[in-house]
């Protein structure tokens, strides 16, 4: 909603040209709200004289029971569907049928009507579609507007988002602009009964993930959460499924958008990431060899998982690898999402280095070594035989 | 001109527990720091600043708990010019949506900013939430996942920044006023402030703001003007001893992109 | 597990928090505990990144008023300062060494020189471009003043100085960067009885002509600030670098002395904190017969002893800052506090005496404590104790005055005049 500060409005007309649902008019001088304000929040930041504010109310409680359907942003991308959209929508079906709504897809872009054949196929019901040109590339405002549009229109009950960096950009501002509760980064949602009522139970982790939360939003619809991706499993796809394709058209002007992208840069070489910042590391010690050549299958491996190579002391001493990559006591003390450890027998100044890793995955031929009790996952075996095949099956899964 | 930095004091570490009883992080004894993203978007102010011809007030505003004022005097330390709390009993158990409230009101007060920092996301809370959910209520733009200010123009009004997404990175340019909801590239090394700068800090401004100051009633902020509530905090399920197998090589592997395939990992 | 924490910040005010913050962060990218150990190893001179890093960090010569370069910061911060250097360096000779006779000598040259060697050298030093220091030693006299051999003689507008300094820390550091030295000399005959009378003190910049730097020793430890010394022969020095009143150089020095052995004394409090951190973290981990060491009383008593020792010697440290703030502000203190200046000069000196010899000893005792309980672990350079104990000895020996001659002042103080010995 919008209120408009007549004493400053100069009736200038730039907040009537660029609302989308033609809700502004010029009257007698000044501009007026004469239609439904979908809180776009568009006129607010076009407005040359800072006459309109955003007024953000929130929906009542009587208001609630008109909200209706399990609804799943289908993030999609140079027209390919990205994977949040069908896990979504897998766990989309679990919320649906225990409410007993519909479960619905919101697919927004240019020219990407038939992805809604993907979006059916795995469970969407309906597919709502809000494609133009000025919805090719991502963009804050034009988004927030198509969903601010289709939600004032169509009152969906839940709305669930990857939480990829264009989710935990949309999502925020569409929250922000309605007056809705959002809740971040959920690792589990369910249907529970608090008081009395039906309502979307979200689980998700603070504290880098030291503690879990169960939020609920029980004032505002919809109940809106960020879903982190890869959680959720999409379901087998039903090529044979029905659903319905509703074609909604948003207006969005090109003066509404604030920011251009200039140049997508090239990625950068994960390799070269400090061992302390990599989220992968993959560490080699005297176990592995003497050599510099011993250490390309870790280097190889690393690659693959988008991660950098660590060492061990006598690594250093061997002049194979720099200072920089030693990990342990006295070297650098690294907590890294994956850690996999080969060749390296994990006495106590190794151990200290790397005990916050989220994940400790170990290979030594000696069953006894040390470096086995703290790994969450540790195989015991020859690594110049199980290295390669890591490799080699770890890169069949990043294919696929 | 003025930039204005939104900040948050939070615990110095990750490493937190629940009481069971209570279902509450227990805070006693975890010592409190400048959350690291709102650091390094106040690095990134003070930069422009250094950077700019124009004179710029840069103002650091935060909503919290009277010790919270700390973690301002690190913000004048730092660089900037002014430093505002928030603080009043009404505004605690806020979730981001009543955060935003507040910290929306504060602005409107302070007064026109060119440029509105803030981190990406607050070491605790993870929601990556305000920065955004404060342009919705300003009526600006945003620009999230900043990691760097390759150029800006406040005559003309515009900022190229360096911005991350889920593919790598884009340079991307924005009108301004604008929020920039910032996170640093990996090897970031924020500034340390020195003994002579810590010394000047003392003497800059500072101010206490409460729910009198910001206007509203008490049922706009804090826990009752939530829209999203926590209903319970638990610590997650422990790990459990790790697996250990000591089999032919090609089923040890296999065991294993169960195992990372399993947790999320690939 | 989190890493132990010792430090107890109830008391220090926003700022002081904020110095201890700022000295953390900047040693965790420039001077972590293996770069200490390895500039000690590596030796002299000491490396000049560190230097322009703990100057730019603002931590040499604060209390040096601001109108002359300084910023005018009182004794209870520069200690707190000091203090987090120790943290950050138990060798105490590369930072906290550098970091302490600057400070202690700089701040004092500052009162006694004239404007030109104050642009010239103290403001230059306190931006970390050149280093002044302290030459008193000689090869005959150090604690014992009488043998003190060192001339100083009237030529027209000058003083031609002659004599050997030994024993002296920076000569190397001085030469590399320029700068100059304090120096002590005879400027009248020796008084029976009274060795301390009509001496002098000079500022002798390290370039003067017949100034000549002798080869540096190799200490047991202070490895990265070097030991040497240098001979004066027919040196001609200005009237104007004099330092203070002629004939009362010693006075003058102790000076000097009283506010290096300040800094000496609160950086080893945090030398002692460290060592105990790290030494816990290792007795909280490593287990022997089925239990961590930190678990047996043996190991776990002598290190409560020395973290109460600790504790105790931050509270002195603390007294003695408060002391010197009164006596460098008097008028400021008693309109603080509101009453008379208490301090007698004799009793400030009992306590600085007091702090310098207590302190670096209770650091070198827990450095060698920390060695028995990590054993052959400690013994070795991988962990810092080795190092510091031999860094740390440096202080308990001789360097910035002995202990056993502190013990002789405090002597003279509690049981009298009439029972000090060698008289």
């Amino acid at each position: 909603m919008i209120e408009i500060e007549l004493e400053l409005c100069t009736a200038c007309g730039k907040c009537v040209k660029v609302c989308p649902v033609d809700a502004i008019e010029i009257k007698e001088e000044k501009a007026v709200l004469t239609g439904d304000c979908i809180s776009c929040g568009v006129c607010v930041s076009a407005c040359p004289e800072d006459a309109i504010e955003p007024v953000i109310k929130t929906a009542e409680v009587e208001d609630l029971a008109q909200y209706e359907g399990v609804w799943v942003f289908a993030e999609q991308e140079n027209g390919k569907l990205k994977p949040t959209g069908p896990q979504l929508l897998g766990k989309g079906r679990e919320l649906a049928d225990k409410l007993g709504e519909e479960l619905c897809a919101v697919l927004i872009g240019n020219d990407i009507k038939e992805l809604s054949g993907e979006l059916g196929a795995h469970g969407a019901e309906k597919v709502y579609v809000v494609d133009d040109n000025i919805f090719e590339n991502y963009s804050t405002e034009a988004y927030t507007t198509a969903v601010t549009s289709l939600i004032s229109e169509y009152k969906p009950n839940i709305l669930l988002y990857g939480a990829t960096h264009l989710g935990r950009d949309l999502a925020p501002s569409v929250a922000g602009r309605m007056g809705l509760g959002l809740t971040a980064d959920c690792t589990d949602l369910s249907i529970e009964e608090v008081e009395g009522r039906k309502v979307l139970l979200q689980t998700r982790p603070a504290f880098g993930g030291n503690v879990m939360a169960d939020i609920v939003c029980p004032n505002s619809r919809p109940q809106m959460a960020t879903v982190r991706p890869h959680v959720m499993s999409p379901m087998e796809p039903d090529k044979d499924s029905e659903f319905e394709v509703i074609e909604e058209s948003v207006r969005v002007r090109e003066e509404a958008i604030s920011t251009e992208v200039i140049e997508v840069m090239k990625p950068e070489d994960k390799g070269e990431i400090p061992i302390e910042e990599a989220d992968v590391v993959v560490c080699g010690g005297r176990g592995v060899g003497t050599r510099k050549e011993d250490f390309e299958l870790l280097r190889e491996l690393a690659d693959l998982l988008d991660g950098t190579v660590g060492c061990s002391r006598p690594i250093v001493e061997e002049d194979i690898m720099p200072k920089s990559r030693q990990v342990g006591q006295s070297g650098k003390t690294i907590s890294p999402k994956l850690y996999i450890v080969c060749g390296v027998s994990g006495a106590i100044q190794h151990k200290v280095g790397i005990k916050d890793s989220d994940y400790i995955i170990a290979v030594n031929k000696n069953p006894d070594a040390a470096i086995f009790d703290v790994a969450d996952f540790g195989i015991v075996g020859d690594l110049n035989q199980v290295l390669p095949l890591m490799i080699e099956k770890l890169g069949k899964v990043k294919e696929n | 001109m003025r930039f204005v930095v939104l900040v948050k004091q939070v615990p110095d570490t990750t490493e937190v527990e629940v009481d069971e009883e209570t279902g509450t992080i227990i805070r006693e004894g975890v010592p409190s720091a400048l959350n690291a993203f709102d650091e390094f978007a106040l690095n990134l102010a003070v930069e422009m600043k250094e950077k700019s011809e124009e004179d710029i007030e840069i103002v650091a505003l935060s909503m919290g708990p009277p010790q919270a004022e700390e973690a301002l005097n690190k913000c004048l330390a730092i660089g900037a010019d002014r430093a505002i709390l928030l603080t009043d009993k009404s505004f605690a158990g806020a979730d981001t949506w009543a955060t935003a409230v507040t910290l929306s009101r504060a602005l409107k007060k302070i007064g026109k900013a060119d440029l509105i920092f803030a981190g990406q996301e607050a070491s605790d809370g993870n929601t990556a939430q305000v920065g955004p959910e404060v342009a919705a209520h300003r009526g600006l733009p945003q620009l999230t996942y900043v990691s760097d200010i390759e150029d800006l123009d406040l005559r003309e009004g515009y900022i190229l920044c360096k911005k991350e997404t889920d593919e790598g990175h884009v340079r991307i340019k924005s009108e301004i006023p604008t929020v920039l909801a910032c996170m640093p590239d990996p090897g970031f090394e924020p500034k340390i402030p020195n003994v002579r700068e810590i010394m000047k800090a003392k003497k800059k401004p500072k101010e206490q703001w409460d729910l009198e100051d910001l206007g509203g009633e008490e049922e706009d902020y804090g826990l009752e003007g939530s829209e999203s509530v926590v209903i319970e905090t638990y610590s997650p399920p422990p790990k459990g001893e790790g697996i250990k197998i000591e089999e032919e090589p090609e089923k040890s592997v296999d065991e294993l992109v169960k195992f990372l395939d399993e947790e999320g990992l690939l | 597990m989190a890493r132990t924490d010792l430090s107890d910040d109830r008391e220090l005010s926003e700022e002081q928090k904020l110095f201890k913050e700022s000295i953390s962060d900047w040693a965790e990218r420039n001077l972590p505990l293996e770069r200490v150990i390895e500039i000690n190893r590596e030796g002299h001179p000491f490396p000049e990144d560190i230097i322009e890093g703990l100057a730019e960090l603002g931590v040499i010569m604060g209390p040096v008023p601001e109108e002359h370069g300084g910023m005018g910061l009182n004794w209870k911060d520069q200690i707190v300062i000091a203090d987090q250097i120790g943290y950050i360096d138990p060798s105490i000779a590369t930072a906290a060494g550098f970091m302490a006779v600057e400070t202690g000598w700089g701040f004092t040259l500052n009162r006694y020189c004239n404007e030109e060697i104050r642009e010239k050298y103290v403001r230059p030093a306190i931006r970390g471009e050149k280093f002044v220091g302290i030459a008193t030693t000689e090869p005959k006299g150090g604690s014992d003043v009488a043998g003190f051999e060192s001339t100083g003689e009237k030529d027209g507008d000058e003083w031609v100085l002659n004599g050997e300094k030994t024993f002296i820390s920076g000569v190397e550091e001085c030469h590399k960067m320029g700068g100059g030295f304090w120096v002590n000399v005879r400027t009248g005959p020796q008084v029976e009885g009274a060795p301390h009378k009509n001496m002098t003190a000079f500022f002798v910049p390290i370039d003067a002509d017949g100034v000549e730097p002798q080869e540096p020793y190799d200490d047991a430890g202070r490895g990265s600030l070097s030991t040497s010394g240098f001979i004066m022969e027919d040196v001609r020095i200005p009237e104007e670098y004099m330092l203070g009143e002629r004939g009362k150089g010693f006075y003058h020095t102790m000076e000097g002395f009283d506010l290096a052995r300040i800094m000496i004394g609160a950086s080893a409090v945090g030398v002692t904190r460290r060592l105990l951190e790290e030494a816990a973290d290792y007795i909280k981990e490593r287990e022997t017969f089925g239990k961590p060491l930190a678990k047996y009383e043996g190991i776990q008593f002598p290190f409560v002893e020395r973290y109460t020792e600790m504790e105790a010697s931050k509270l002195m440290v603390k007294k003695v800052a408060d002391m010197t703030d009164t006596r460098y502000d008097e008028e400021g203190w008693v309109e603080r506090t509101g009453k008379a200046q208490t301090y007698k000069p004799t009793e400030i000196a009992k306590w600085i005496s007091m702090i310098k010899y207590k302190i670096p000893h209770l650091a070198k005792d827990t450095a060698d404590d920390a060695m028995h309980w990590l054993g052959a672990a400690g013994y070795s350079s991988e962990y810092i104790f080795e190092t510091a104990w031999r860094g740390v000895m440096s202080y308990c020996v001789g360097a910035e005055g002995g202990a056993n001659i502190q013990k002789i002042v405090i002597g003279r103080e509690t049981l009298g005049k009439d029972y000090v010995p060698y008289k």
